[in-house]
């Protein structure tokens, strides 16, 4: 059996044992709640801040397929996003790669904004970003185990006005196997194994 | 205006603009000093505090409008470095400068406007391209450090207010936060859970800064800068030659993939393909180029031959 492991599934359990900001979901609701919501396949509330991240990534797209409605209060911004990111010959493009842990078969999923040249490019909408915010995030760890020629990967991060970026290399980024290796036994030493069994196996 | 090829970088010195943090009295000054030919554009005033051998030309503006009408190039031709210090009192400067243009961009307190600090963080950026592109400096920009808690960790960050303390990262080359280890100052280039730096061009991880002395000159980002354009060369070099490799190979895929027509060509497209070099990524980015024009095309694979055939 081979069992599904994605950066959000990651990214909410460290949130939930508090030693990661869960980047993409800065809430008030209850952490841990939600990391049993998603470890279940169940669907978890959509945060303001969240809901402003689809938003905004929606801009974009509607900026290259020429839908967006200039008017609008982010349209500065996500233009100069996609100025960025329409390097990327490879849009919204999926992959998956099968890698053994704990002697479990797993499929790492990630879906990247984009692609081209070694680089891989992710978009963020933040309120309060502050430079090195996604430097614990397990999400360009993962994603360079995805993609193994990729050799940089860049967040492009807006609060709506302005627009940042946070470039990491991957000779500098560790890998990605030893958390997933922890998340593992963590989970058996909280008798959640069987519940990520159940509900996380790869079709 | 002749258009150029990127190898021609590789006999230019490119300019250099290096942010430098730390706390007050570790010897950022000094450190800034070292830079090639430096002007000190003290904004904190604060140049009596630099021992008086290791001092150079100064200008202390009173304000950005000052400021502004002494970087010209007629008044640099002796400075190949521009040092401000501090970069917050510059933004001060800036923000002072910009609520006396438009009220709009202060609040009553007599703080910036949330469309004040977009604006102070977009005549940063001005000025540093200015400074870099037109009057063609290197830039060296001082920041103290704050400490900052971040759940159980304690993270050094520049002192600047609001969301203009992203936007002086953006243009910087190398960012470098400055510390004490033991007796030692040392200098880190490299992101760690204490600081988020920048390191780029092979100048990277924790560097000791030099103790000086009479007989030692302060000329440590002198010789940082020559190791920069010594590795920026061969980066180009190397990176170059990889582009030219990644392009032929994506030209060549996408050129296999442009002649498919159906399930035939498909195939022979296929063999084609696994004929490649890969470099970089082009693999996954051919790949997906193909199984596009195979479902615009409404080819599928059948699973027992491993051939297309038509949907």
């Amino acid at each position: 059996m081979r069992y599904l492991i994605t950066h959000s599934l990651l990214s909410s359990w460290l949130w939930a044992i508090k030693e990661n900001p869960y980047e993409d979901a800065t809430t008030e609701d209850d952490s841990w709640d939600r990391f049993l919501l998603i470890l279940n396949q169940e669907s978890t509330p959509v945060t303001p801040a969240m809901q402003d991240g689809i938003d905004f990534e929606q801009l974009v797209t509607d900026i290259m397929f020429e839908l967006a409605d200039p008017s609008h209060k982010w349209f500065e911004a996500a233009q100069q996003v996609y100025q960025i990111v329409r390097k990327g010959s490879l849009l919204q493009y999926s992959t998956s790669k099968v890698v053994t842990v704990a002697g479990k078969e797993l499929l790492l999923y990630g879906r990247l904004d984009a692609l081209r040249a070694g680089t891989i490019y992710d978009i963020k909408f933040s309120r309060s970003y502050e430079r090195g915010k996604y430097y614990s995030s397990t999400q360009h760890p993962m994603y360079f185990e995805l993609v193994p020629e990729a050799q940089r990967f860049v967040y492009v991060v807006s609060n709506g006005s302005e627009v940042w970026t946070e470039a990491y290399d991957r000779e500098d980024t560790p890998s990605i196997i030893p958390v997933i290796e922890d998340f593992l036994r963590w989970l058996e030493r909280h008798g959640l194994l069987e519940t990520y069994e159940a509900k996380w196996q790869a079709k | 205006m002749a258009i150029r090829q990127p190898e021609e970088i590789l006999g230019q010195k490119k300019r250099i603009r290096m942010l430098i943090a730390g706390y007050p009295g570790i010897g950022k000054t000094t450190l800034a000093l070292s830079a090639p030919r430096p002007l000190h554009i003290d904004c904190d005033f604060g140049l009596d505090r630099v021992e008086a051998r290791y001092r150079v030309p100064f200008i202390q503006p009173q304000s950005y409008d000052e400021l502004l009408a002494d970087l010209v190039p007629e008044n640099l031709r002796d400075f190949e470095t521009l040092v401000f210090d501090t970069g917050g009192q510059l933004l001060t400067l800036m923000s002072l400068w910009a609520m006396k243009k438009d009220p709009k961009y202060g609040q009553r307190d007599g703080t910036l406007s949330l469309k004040g600090y977009g604006f102070v963080g977009k005549e940063f950026m001005r000025l540093m391209d200015y400074c870099f592109y037109e009057l063609k400096k290197h830039i060296v920009m001082v920041f103290h450090a704050v400490e900052e808690k971040d759940g159980d960790n304690t993270r050094l960050r520049i002192k600047v207010e609001g969301q203009t303390k992203n936007n002086v990262w953006e243009p910087m080359d190398l960012g470098g936060f400055m510390e004490m280890h033991g007796n030692d100052r040392v200098i880190g280039f490299s992101n760690c859970e204490r600081y988020f730096a920048k390191g780029t061009r092979g100048i990277k991880g924790v560097m000791k800064v030099p103790e000086l002395g009479p007989d030692k000159p302060n000329d440590f980002l002198t010789r940082l800068f020559d190791q920069y354009y010594k590795q920026a060369a061969d980066e180009v070099r190397m990176a170059e030659e990889q582009k030219r490799a990644y392009e032929a190979v994506m030209e060549k895929g996408q050129a296999i993939i442009a002649k498919i027509e159906d399930a035939n060509t498909a195939n022979q497209a296929v063999e084609e393909m696994k004929q490649l070099e890969h470099v970089l990524t082009s693999h996954q980015e051919l790949a997906h180029l193909f199984s596009q024009k195979v479902a615009e095309l409404n080819l599928v694979l059948d699973k027992k031959t491993k051939q297309y055939v038509e949907g």
